[in-house]
């Protein structure tokens, strides 16, 4: 894990070299080829451990980030040429094919020279997702890092454009704090987008929002969402804890689902792992993490837009 | 007179601290700290 | 026996330095998680250390006992804190001010930024300001967390919250560098709070310790403790020749040689170093005073 951070940061400035270099005009033959042959190179590489997936996966978004950055004005054209009709992303189609459509159908907008830069790039980008899709089946989660999930590049590039190789969030079978029943499967696909809340009882910001989430709550099921509590003291149903959470919910008139699940299961360790509360995630129908979770309170004016967006964002 | 007292008061403090620690464990506020502190404190890092 | 004694003394106060940074080091152990960008999770984090030192710091092996101290009291279940008031006052009667002489990692950063060569004010005329601190301890770690309290009963942490620059510089940098989640929730507080952490730093290099000396809730408690602490420093009157170098050297403005137990010394040792006959010297042990003048001259005169 520390590895892998350490060579993210050792990339950034080896990637803004790299970019320097590549920004000069017609002097980047020799870069662009070792940039092919680092790519080939990952792309080769068979990890054995899900934690090398995830390293393996955050240099394969490091090197297409790389892609885009290298020519941004470019890229920039192609995204804006991009068929607003048509989703991004459908399911189980690859981005680099979207891209190479694209640009294909925005032929006459380019120089010869850059269609072929474009085409070149395209095409390394559909082999990366290819790998990216074939880890994500190998090594489901590997292509996120809760709670540390952030990658470098991505914001240093700029790139705005949901990059989103949608990241699961672990399956569980919990119950509500009355006790009925729970399952993340049908919880998940019977809502548009499902806003998970992580919190505990001790915690004041936590406690702070959730009259917001209330709000927010009476808001999302006008559009088929919902909003979940997950109490991080109430894990594994303990009595005591659950006799207290309740309290608080009731003294701030919170209505919305309340649920706990086992520690040991998946979903558990995911809540364990968490170490800054509140963290609020937003979750599709597909039971996919849209975005970075918000962490902190959602009752800043910031951070409520950074929300709405990821749930605009579930919802599109 | 104040040579006398001192010691005294030494004592008894280190006795009355074990005493509170002890009570405080016991009513768990060990624990409260234990949670505060495995978690990130948003007041202190300046969000909250 | 004195002779020995003022050699351990001599020892302490030459590598003071390097206690320090093995005792920032210890009590911020957890160095990879600086890279990771998380924080330590282990049941160390339920045991105070006795310096400032934020729990919310990635590297930090334990609980800071200020901010532990209004989390307690300001959780609906308690109103005050045994727990961490003992451990104050083991520590406190144990060490003292010592502490924060020898252990505290914010000490030792003020005191290195001190180093920075440039002009250097003198704090002598500031005197009133010392008792800041002890309405700080009062106020917002004792008080408004117990008494400002939401619909639910729970209470902030005035002092993390408003005031304490080791948060921002322990906890909310190293975590913002690595964590793009953080870096976006940072808000006016944020601001506000490095503002703080830089009007100190640029102090410490203006004056020594000025967090110390006029704002630590921790320094207060222990200030109150020094006067009942089993460490500390004694003068023999016998030896002394009255030259006034202790209090010249001293950079808490205490003169040793009348209060050898002020609340303001940090029991650092330069005026150890800087006795010409050995006068001075750590001592410790039930019912030490600072001075013995009462013997010593009694013993003189029996001569």
């Amino acid at each position: 894990m520390k590895l892998s951070k350490i060579t993210a940061l050792l990339m950034v400035p080896v990637l803004a070299l790299s970019l320097a270099a590549c920004s000069a005009p017609k002097s980047d033959a020799n870069n662009t080829a070792s940039g092919d042959t680092q790519i080939a190179e990952l792309i080769a590489q068979k990890p054995s451990s899900a934690e090398e997936a995830t390293e393996l996966f955050q240099q394969l978004l490091q090197k297409e980030n790389e892609i885009f950055a290298s020519d941004s004005a470019l890229w920039e054209k192609v995204f804006l040429a991009a068929n607003k009709d048509v989703p991004m992303i459908e399911d189980g189609k690859n981005y680099g094919d979207f891209l190479l459509d694209t640009i294909e159908s925005a032929k006459d907008q380019f120089t010869a020279d850059e269609f072929k830069t474009l085409k070149a790039g395209a095409q390394q980008v559909k082999e990366i997702e290819e790998k990216l899709t074939a880890l994500e089946k190998e090594f489901p989660g590997c292509g996120s890092t809760p709670g540390e999930g952030e990658s470098v590049d991505a914001s240093t590039a700029g790139m705005t454009n949901g990059k989103s190789e949608a990241a699961k969030f672990p399956s569980f079978k919990g119950k509500d704090l009355d006790g009925n029943d729970v399952n993340s499967d049908e919880l998940f696909s019977k809502n548009k987008v499902t806003v998970m809340n992580f919190w505990f009882t001790t915690c004041k910001p936590c406690v702070g929002e959730l009259g917001d989430l209330e709000e927010l709550n009476k808001e999302l099921v006008a559009k088929s969402g919902q909003v979940v509590g997950v109490n991080s003291f109430t894990l594994d149903g303990n009595k005591d804890e659950v006799a207290d959470a309740k309290d608080v919910l009731s003294k701030k008139g919170v209505t919305y689902k309340n649920i706990w699940f086992k520690s040991d299961s998946e979903a558990g360790k995911f809540t364990s792992n968490l170490y800054s509360f509140p963290t609020t995630y937003v979750i599709d129908q597909n039971g996919n993490i849209v975005g970075e979770p918000i962490m902190g309170g959602i009752n800043s004016a910031e951070q409520r837009e950074a929300l709405n967006k990821l749930i605009d964002q579930a919802l599109a | 007179m104040f040579k006398a007292i001192k010691p005294v008061a030494q004592v008894a403090l280190l006795i009355v601290g074990m005493a509170m620690v002890c009570f405080g464990v016991m009513r768990g506020e060990a624990d409260a700290v234990l949670a505060k502190a495995i978690r990130l404190c948003l007041e202190c890092i300046g969000i909250g | 026996m004195d002779k020995r004694i003022n050699t351990v003394s001599h020892l302490l106060a030459r590598f003071r330095g390097l206690i320090q940074a093995a005792a920032t080091l210890a009590t911020n152990i957890h160095l990879p998680n600086f890279a990771k960008g998380g924080i330590y999770q282990g049941a160390g984090k339920a045991v105070c250390v006795p310096g400032l030192n934020c729990y919310s710091c990635p590297a930090a092996s334990g609980a800071c006992p200020i901010g532990s101290f209004q989390s307690v009291v300001g959780s609906s279940k308690f109103s005050f804190s045994y727990y961490v008031t003992g451990t104050l006052i083991l520590i406190g009667v144990l060490l003292g001010r010592f502490v924060c002489g020898f252990l505290c990692p914010f000490g030792w950063l003020q005191e290195l930024l001190h180093k920075i060569p440039g002009k250097k004010l003198s704090t002598k005329k500031l005197k009133p300001l010392t008792y800041i601190k002890y309405a700080v301890l009062l106020f917002a770690v004792v008080l408004l967390p117990v008494l400002v309290v939401n619909d639910v009963g729970m209470g902030d942490p005035f002092f993390c919250k408003y005031i304490c620059p080791q948060g921002v510089l322990e906890g909310a940098i190293p975590l913002s560098i690595m964590n793009t989640g953080i870096r976006f929730a940072l808000g006016k507080l944020f601001t506000w709070k490095l503002a703080i952490l830089i009007a100190v730093v640029v102090l410490s290099v203006l004056f020594y310790r000025p967090f110390c000396k006029w704002i630590c809730p921790l320094g207060a408690f222990y200030a109150l403790m020094n006067k009942v602490s089993l460490l500390g420093i004694q003068v023999d009157q016998c030896k002394c020749v009255s030259c006034g170098k202790c209090a010249k050297v001293c950079q808490m403005d205490v003169d040793v040689t009348r209060t050898p137990d002020h609340a303001e010394c940090i029991r650092c040792g330069k005026c150890v170093g800087a006795c010409p006959v050995d006068a001075i010297s750590f001592r410790y042990g039930l019912g030490v005073t600072g001075n013995s003048t009462a013997q010593s001259a009694q013993a003189r005169e029996n001569k």
